[in-house]
């Protein structure tokens, strides 16, 4: 799906030059460069270079979430969407956090940590804190990528500590840029399509990181329980407010459906989705800006403890118009899972029961049985529709361009 | 190589429901790969030969980075548990966490065929027929 720009030059004496795919400024992209030469009819000698710029549309989407909290499944998730799994670029850094897939690139924001572990020890600082980060590196090397330039960006390696050699990193069709800054400094949120924010309550957060660490020696409920406090004041100043610019927002919390739960196995996720987005339409239940409050157990349908509820809605969201949807509850059999699909609209699915195959073909990921998988399925799907969105209203310009 | 898979053939769904990891997260166990069953049966081979279990702690190198990060958390939040080296240990922890936990999962998906394959797939071993 080659997608092209075409632009002309015309040099004032009569010298041609021939274009060749090469990394250079110039941003071509290999293997996708076609170039033709014509003599325009005007102005004696002079010659028209027609050059085209394959990847100039990178759509760059943001992706923010504390450590631990489903970034790497949400990748997963979203690259496979798109087709094809993502995986660390070959013959590369064995600890490099980036994952290349053909449509898709994912670039870790930490790779642009200004201090490494020893240095962030000295001066006292976490990872959360803007001081360890390089925001003007992160800002050029994302404006480049999007505009079609490849970059030499460091490696942070995440085993070792230390900042290693910078790997090339051409620019994709879609670039996510996943951690814990994405919306943190106001020009790179400008180059954002579209941004997400994943929002764990400290109940569940607590609960998903002792399924994670307990098997570790060296930690107990204790340690867990102090690394968690201690993170929470940069936490609550540097990261939690970036919320309020996402245009889409996982939460997180603990099920209403069990009295008194405390091991967090059901969970209520609400998917709250900005209203306004360009190229993004919220997903509905049912009627669109009317409240529901649905259970689809009854009758048709049989569901085991402790159910599903849903809930749709608008409401604002730090002072913006937002719709919510919100699950709780989890699904125990396929066709639960279809009979939801079935009755949500607007999921920008291409054909029926869509949701339900992504959902079967991660069924081994965390979260496939309840809200977090549906809606990080459904989201994925919103940015595969506003990609193809952006991509054909960018080849509608150019083509009038050339008539002119 | 040929009949010691096939004899692990003879007895296959209670192999996998056996040793398949139980997620905490509570999912089910259930919904195998059903469009790839030569690729479920490849896997019950490889297991029964190696007979390992599901994978528990990370490698040796990172499990003690994360414990030897955790004594020091301790030691430096003695004194101040708002002091700057006290977050910046607690932070340390969390990360080797997260990379140990990384490193458990991806050890858990290594498969030398697999890996193989991934970079070969015109040779014998790895050709796939759709039928």
């Amino acid at each position: 799906m080659a997608v092209s720009t075409v632009c002309t030059t015309q040099s004032l004496n009569s010298t041609c030059s021939i274009s060749t795919p090469e990394k250079t400024h110039l941003g071509f992209h290999q293997n996708q460069v076609v170039f033709y030469r014509r003599t325009s009819k005007r102005g004696g000698g002079s010659c028209v270079i027609t050059c085209s710029v394959g990847d100039s549309q990178t759509v760059v989407i943001g992706l923010a979430a504390d450590s631990g909290c489903g970034k790497s499944t949400f990748m997963r998730r979203l690259t496979s969407v798109f087709g094809g799994a993502a995986e660390p670029p070959k013959g590369g850094n064995p600890d490099s956090n980036t994952l290349i897939s053909d449509m898709t690139t994912v670039i870790c924001l930490d790779d642009y940590h200004s201090l490494d572990r020893t240095g962030r020890k000295e001066k006292g600082v976490t990872a959360l804190d803007p001081r360890a980060n390089d925001f003007d590196l992160m800002y050029e090397q994302v404006k480049a990528l999007k505009s079609g330039i490849a970059v030499d960006k460091p490696i942070y390696n995440h085993v070792t500590g230390l900042l290693d050699p910078p790997e090339l990193i051409k620019p994709p069709k879609i670039l996510v840029i996943e951690g814990l800054h994405p919306m943190f400094d106001e020009r790179v949120r400008d180059l954002l399509d579209f941004s997400i924010y994943l929002d764990i309550s400290n109940e569940v957060k607590f609960a998903w990181k002792i399924q994670r660490d307990m098997a570790e020696r060296g930690h107990s409920l204790e340690s867990i329980k102090a690394s968690i406090e201690s993170r929470k004041p940069d936490f609550d100043a540097y990261i939690d407010p970036q919320k309020q610019y996402a245009d889409a927002v996982i939460e997180v919390l603990p099920t209403e459906l069990i009295p008194d739960d405390n091991e967090g196995k059901v969970l209520r996720v609400r998917l709250i989705m900005k209203e306004g987005v360009r190229h993004f339409s919220p997903v509905y239940l049912f009627d669109e800006g009317s409240t529901i409050s649905w259970i689809p157990c009854g009758r048709k349908l049989t569901c085991s403890y402790p159910g599903i509820k849903f809930h749709y809605g608008p409401d604002t969201y730090f002072g913006k118009e937002v719709s919510i949807l919100e699950m709780d509850g989890q699904f125990d059999r396929l066709d639960e899972l279809i009979y939801v699909e079935s009755h949500l609209s607007k999921l920008s699915t291409k054909f029926y029961g869509e949701v339900t195959q992504q959902m079967l073909k991660h069924a081994d990921f965390p979260g496939s049985n309840n809200g977090t998988g549906l809606f990080q399925t459904i989201v994925g799907l919103k940015i595969r529709d506003l990609y193809e969105q952006i991509t054909s209203s960018k080849t509608a310009a150019p083509l009038e361009a050339t008539k002119a | 190589m040929a009949t010691l898979s096939s004899v692990n053939l003879v007895t296959p769904r209670p192999v996998v429901v056996a040793n398949l990891p139980k997620f905490a997260k509570g999912g089910p166990v259930a919904v195998p790969i059903l469009n790839r069953p030569w690729k479920r049966v490849y896997r019950l081979g490889s297991r029964g030969l190696r007979g390992t279990g599901p994978v528990r702690a990370a490698p040796d190198g990172i499990s003690e980075k994360v414990e030897k990060s955790i004594k020091e958390a301790q030691e430096a939040c003695s004194d101040d548990p708002a002091s700057g080296e006290c977050v910046a240990a607690w932070d340390e922890v969390e990360e080797l966490s997260a990379a140990a936990s990384h490193a458990r999962d991806k050890k858990k998906d290594d498969d030398p065929l697999e890996n193989y394959c991934k970079e070969n797939p015109e040779t014998d071993e790895c050709r796939t027929y759709d039928n």
